[in-house]
């Protein structure tokens, strides 16, 4: 069969790219497509040309397709190794979302690549952990960000969009296994990858991509697995733990909401709780821990609300109003893929260089979801009246 | 407006891509569609594939094929020799001169069988009429413009093509682009994003 000019040892070389990218032993393929290893070996190495039924047979046990494999521009980053030495033999959770990691990073290098373009980093000095306390240099190195980045002490109020289009950060949002809320990985190539559980709430994600810009701005050469509810007590995971609390809610900020809040009040209510954690953007849970932290309220305090009732969407809803009532705990709004990957995919559409097939496989996506997408960034090449072109 | 499909005058076999699948269950009705095609209509391995992957979020367009396959109104085929060296030359080589295998397996499978492919894909669309210009093309839209497919729908008609456009995101060629939204109105088209902008411009704002 025409591989169009593909010669043998380029189909197995990407052959073998694929059987690793999926984590299978040639022993596992070869038993699969009923062959020997030894006949599985010869193809990898160009020695023996693999036939089109062979091809189909291993991209379907790969997870991936011929054409994903064949294709001239496809890009072979593999981030998984790295992630090797971070996870035990039983933990498939970390094993998948690295391998989700990896091929959402090959996507967005595919396509910067067919378009011509490229990331623009903007990444902060490095602050290499010091000796003494690290939640004290996290909190010092949390500041400066924010005055690098001309943030002031002021709330953030989409983290996504700053880790992404201010710092160029790689950002994905994808459903993870839930005991996994995160993954960072740099890679001298691709840069900064950051991975965040989509099933997870929105205020929990932006408290998970603050935690991995901790990682990026102290060790950003080891990677990092963010597990949900598992202790992790060595110092770098308590300077990324208190790097993002102190980015997200700075304590002089807080103090001085803190002091406004409860003017005049004789004690720390439920309408206290809610208009704080609106006002920067975090889950009531993580807002009372903070303040505890910062001393500003009774240790336990969180724990005295939760055995007495919590606090309601419902209550929420009176202090807030309507638009505001639900605890950004408790919802997920994220778009699959990022506004830039988005952007690129629509613009490879549009330019006919990818096909909805192609994308939607690039992605990891269905089609109506790539669809949605598409038609987010309004892309319409029958659009005569459409906005004006740039100047390139 | 008076419509013609394309598979009006042609009674051979047609074979759908997995968009065309997606639209056809989108619509609520593919059962209908189906029964009232006089095509036969079939469907590649690759696709069916294909569609698998959108079970992992939450999509059933693959288990609602499998039922369609069941009816007897979907013949589930793999490619033979020649439509597997066709397949072959649409996968590999440069991203802008290929195709994922689902897409490529249609038109592969077309030539194969001297039948029409159903590709609603402009790319696949260039890419086939560039380099097999006698294999006849049509998409979604030919299917539910037929006109058995309009008689036997009736005035369900509407309502399938605005729940594929709604529900699939259903791709329209212009030349549909005005007769589409004659039928739905000019209201609901409005708030269908894959409709062409310019077919949509004079309804009020979308709520979507």
């Amino acid at each position: 069969m025409a591989l169009n000019s593909l010669d043998a040892v380029d189909v197995g070389s990407r052959l073998r790219g694929a059987r690793e990218a999926a984590g299978l032993t040639q022993t596992d393929a070869a038993a699969d497509l009923r062959v020997a290893r030894t006949t599985l070996v010869a193809m990898e190495q160009g020695r023996r040309r693999v036939r089109t039924e062979e091809l189909q047979h291993l991209a379907r046990l790969y997870g991936t397709s011929v054409n994903a494999v064949l294709r001239r521009e496809a890009v072979h980053v593999d981030l998984v190794p790295r992630f090797r030495k971070l996870w035990t033999a039983n933990d498939r959770a970390a094993e998948r979302a690295a391998r989700i990691l990896t091929d959402l990073v090959r996507a967005e290098v595919e396509l910067e690549n067919l378009l011509g373009v490229t990331r623009t980093r903007n990444y902060p000095p490095a602050r290499p952990l010091l000796p003494g306390d690290v939640r004290l240099q996290a909190e010092n190195d949390a500041t400066d960000l924010r005055q690098w980045l001309g943030l002031g002490l002021a709330p953030v109020r989409d983290v996504m969009s700053l880790l992404e289009l201010d710092l160029g950060v790689r950002l994905y949002v994808r459903p993870l296994d839930s005991q996994v809320s995160g993954l960072f990985a740099y890679d001298d190539g691709v840069g900064a990858c950051v991975l965040l559980n989509a099933s997870h709430p929105p205020a929990r994600q932006a408290q998970t991509a603050v935690h991995e810009l901790g990682h990026l701005t102290s060790r950003r050469q080891t990677p990092d697995v963010c597990h949900s509810g598992r202790q992790d007590d060595s110092r770098e995971e308590r300077y990324a733990n208190a790097f993002g609390r102190a980015f997200l809610t700075p304590a002089r900020t807080v103090t001085v909401r803190f002091e406004d809040v409860t003017a005049g009040a004789s004690r720390f209510t439920r309408r206290h709780i809610i208009l704080l954690a609106h006002a920067f953007g975090v889950s009531r849970e993580a807002m009372v821990r903070r303040l505890e932290e910062i001393r500003l309220v009774k240790r336990g305090t969180w724990d005295w609300f939760i055995a007495n009732g919590g606090i309601t969407d419902e209550q929420a809803r009176e202090v807030l109003g309507e638009p505001n009532t639900v605890d950004p705990q408790n919802t997920d709004t994220r778009p699959s893929v990022s506004f830039r990957l988005g952007l690129l995919a629509a613009e490879a559409h549009r330019r006919e260089l990818l096909s909805e097939g192609q994308l939607a496989r690039l992605l990891r996506l269905d089609r109506v979801s790539l669809r949605k997408i598409l038609d987010a960034a309004d892309v319409d090449e029958s659009d005569t009246d459409g906005p004006p072109k740039l100047p390139r | 407006m008076v419509l013609r499909s394309c598979l009006d005058d042609r009674p051979g076999p047609v074979v759908a891509d997995t968009s065309v699948i997606i639209n056809l269950n989108a619509t609520g009705c593919a059962e209908t569609i189906l029964r009232a095609l006089p095509n036969r209509c079939i469907v590649v391995e690759d696709v069916s594939r294909e569609l698998r992957i959108g079970l992992e979020t939450g999509r059933t367009d693959a288990d609602a094929l499998v039922v369609l396959i069941e009816q007897q109104l979907v013949d589930h085929t793999r490619l033979g020799d020649i439509g597997m060296s066709h397949f072959a030359t649409l996968v590999s080589g440069s991203a802008t001169e290929t195709l994922d295998d689902g897409e490529a397996a249609t038109i592969a499978c077309a030539i194969e069988r001297s039948a029409v492919a159903l590709v609603d894909e402009r790319k696949a669309l260039r890419i086939c009429a560039d380099r097999f210009p006698n294999v006849a093309v049509g998409c979604t839209l030919d299917v539910l413009a037929h006109r058995h497919v309009r008689t036997a729908l009736g005035r369900s008609l509407v309502d399938a093509i605005f729940n594929a456009l709604d529900r699939g995101r259903m791709r329209v060629p212009d030349r549909y682009g005005q007769w589409v939204v004659d039928l739905i109105g000019k209201e609901r088209a409005a708030g269908c994003r894959s409709l062409p902008k310019r077919f949509r411009a004079n309804g009020p704002p979308s709520r979507r």
